[in-house]
């Protein structure tokens, strides 16, 4: 039996920027031309006033904690080997929140609150995944 | 609502729930019509609406209607297929209430069948992934599963209110004493609290009797208006209330994690009935996981907002207890034909057929359904004993 492959970003002319800046080792997300509110998940236009114009801007790539999970069992079994493993949606200080896993310490360190700072893991060839780091500054 | 106006439950169906291989979803789908219809008594001729929730496996296909008019030979004034998880259920009865009440149809045939147990598998995407590529590419950090989001508001509840593993297992013991009482649910042995802190963990905080079932079966709700329900074979069971919520953007909305929309939905349907949570004799709220009772409870105004994990300790929920909560046993140790059951018991209870387990005087209850990645809400008020 083969052990199946993790999944890899499914990449769009929507979300190339985004999968762009995570292999140049940047958080970009859309900003909106018409009033500023940075959004995610990708979209093609403003949530809040449908402006369709939007410039992908780096972001701190800091935030907190917002919630986590920890999955003791692998629904895909390509995670398998890697149970268990985190899952944490985090709340970024530009204000969008995004999924991520923290990397580093065992998983019941990681708390509800715990400020973090994003990080990139190459998992292809010029694929880079978005996680996080414990921020100790 | 104009009492005049109102519509009401005339016939319940419900297929055994559980392992039935060989059914498919739209054999469960046509078997649990004809028992409704039987309920009611009705001919299948008079039935001039149809509305249809696609089965689990097949949640996109929109045509379901189609397919089950012609299954039935019934060519409806009013049909459609609906998919909003376990929302569809509450939500396809009002709007058979709603096509009733107006005249656009007289008796509407709500249905649902799923082999989600033994047909056809699911594709391997990421937890919610059916709504398209920005949701499925959660899958690189492993969001797999359906307990991902009830996890995820699990995790917040108990941060931020101190809820705890044992209230999390109340719930879970509970539901398992009532359905220890109700011959048709698919898990009947008792557990205590011990068995569940023994259980494995799935999705932390999720323990394995944190988690409902997956089942095989159908359901049907057949609705007309409250005057023709009177001359009909059943006690008249009165929609007194309905209400629904929605949040389409997920994390785009500050609160998404806990479920206002649920709480709006439940407002909306207290609102129209001119009833509140004091009104409430029993109340059958979809329990995917032990945390969506707890949600529930407090978005229902029986407790405080971050108050629902205590609420549910001392057996308040349980056989016996102060507010009868799924008593068939819910999605948890009943069985998973999503949302339906929960529906099937509140009338069952309003009509006091529900054996060992009916909730004493009941003559209202508060039916609440929650599906796709916290996405949709229903909650629906229903009457009997006259009211
Ligand atoms: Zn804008």
């Amino acid at each position: 039996m083969t052990t199946p492959e993790k999944p890899i970003p499914t990449v769009t002319d929507e979300n190339r920027p985004f999968w762009d800046g995570c292999a140049a080792g940047e958080l970009r997300m859309q900003r909106c031309a018409s009033c500023s509110h940075v959004r995610y998940p990708v979209q093609p236009l403003c949530p809040k006033c449908l402006d369709d114009s939007a410039e992908w801007t780096a972001l701190s790539g800091r935030g907190e904690v917002f919630a986590k999970v920890i999955y003791q069992r692998a629904f895909n079994p390509a995670f398998a080997a890697d149970v268990p493993y985190n899952l944490v949606l985090v709340q970024l200080d530009e204000g969008p929140r995004m999924y991520g896993n923290v990397v580093g310490p065992a998983d019941d360190g990681i708390r509800v609150g715990a400020a973090v700072a994003v990080c990139f893991d190459e998992v292809a060839e010029g694929v880079s995944v978005p996680r996080f780091r414990l921020a100790t500054d | 609502m104009n009492p005049s106006r109102r519509a009401a439950i005339v016939g319940v169906g419900l297929t055994p729930q559980g392992k039935l291989p060989g059914s498919t979803n739209l054999s469960l789908e046509t078997d649990a019509f004809k028992t409704a219809l039987a309920d009611s008594g009705l001919a299948k001729d008079d039935i001039d609406g149809l509305l249809s929730e696609p089965g689990t496996t097949d949640m996109h296909w929109a045509l379901d209607y189609l397919r089950l008019g012609r299954a039935l030979g019934i060519n409806p004034k009013y049909t459609g297929s609906f998919a909003m998880g376990g929302a569809t259920a509450g939500n396809l009865v009002q709007l058979a209430a709603m096509a009733v009440t107006s005249g656009m149809a007289e008796y509407v045939a709500c249905c649902f069948g799923d082999a989600a147990k033994t047909g056809k598998r699911r594709p391997l995407q990421a937890a919610g992934g059916y709504l398209g590529v920005e949701t499925a590419n959660n899958g690189v950090w492993g969001a797999f599963g359906a307990a991902t989001w009830s996890a995820i508001t699990a995790s917040r509840h108990m941060a931020l209110y101190g809820t705890t593993d044992d209230q999390l297992g109340e719930v879970a013991v509970s539901a398992r004493a009532f359905a220890a009482m109700n011959p048709a649910a698919m898990m009947r042995n008792p557990i205590t609290l011990e068995d569940h802190h023994a259980s494995k963990m799935i999705v932390e905080p999720f323990r394995l009797l944190d988690c409902c079932l997956v089942s095989d079966g159908g359901a049907c709700v057949i609705v007309t208006t409250a005057e023709r329900a009177r001359d009909l074979r059943q006690p008249v069971i009165t929609i007194a209330g309905m209400g629904q919520g929605f949040i389409t953007q997920d994390h785009e909305c500050e609160e998404w994690w806990y479920g206002p929309h649920q709480k709006a939905a439940m407002d909306r349907a207290y609102a129209m009935a001119g009833l509140g949570p004091q009104d409430v004799d029993v109340a059958e709220l979809y329990d995917n996981f032990t945390i969506s009772t707890i949600l529930w409870l407090e978005h229902a105004g029986f407790c405080k907002v971050g108050e629902g994990g205590p609420f549910v300790q001392g057996g308040r929920i349980g056989p016996g207890g102060e507010l009868p909560v799924n008593t068939h046993g819910g999605h948890l140790s009943a069985g998973h034909p999503q949302g339906w059951w929960t529906l099937i018991e509140a009338v069952e209870q309003l009509r006091g057929a529900s054996g060992d387990r009916q909730a004493p005087d009941a003559e209202v209850a508060l039916v609440g359904g929650r599906g796709l990645v916290l996405n949709t809400a229903s909650a629906l008020l229903l009457t009997g004993g006259g009211r």
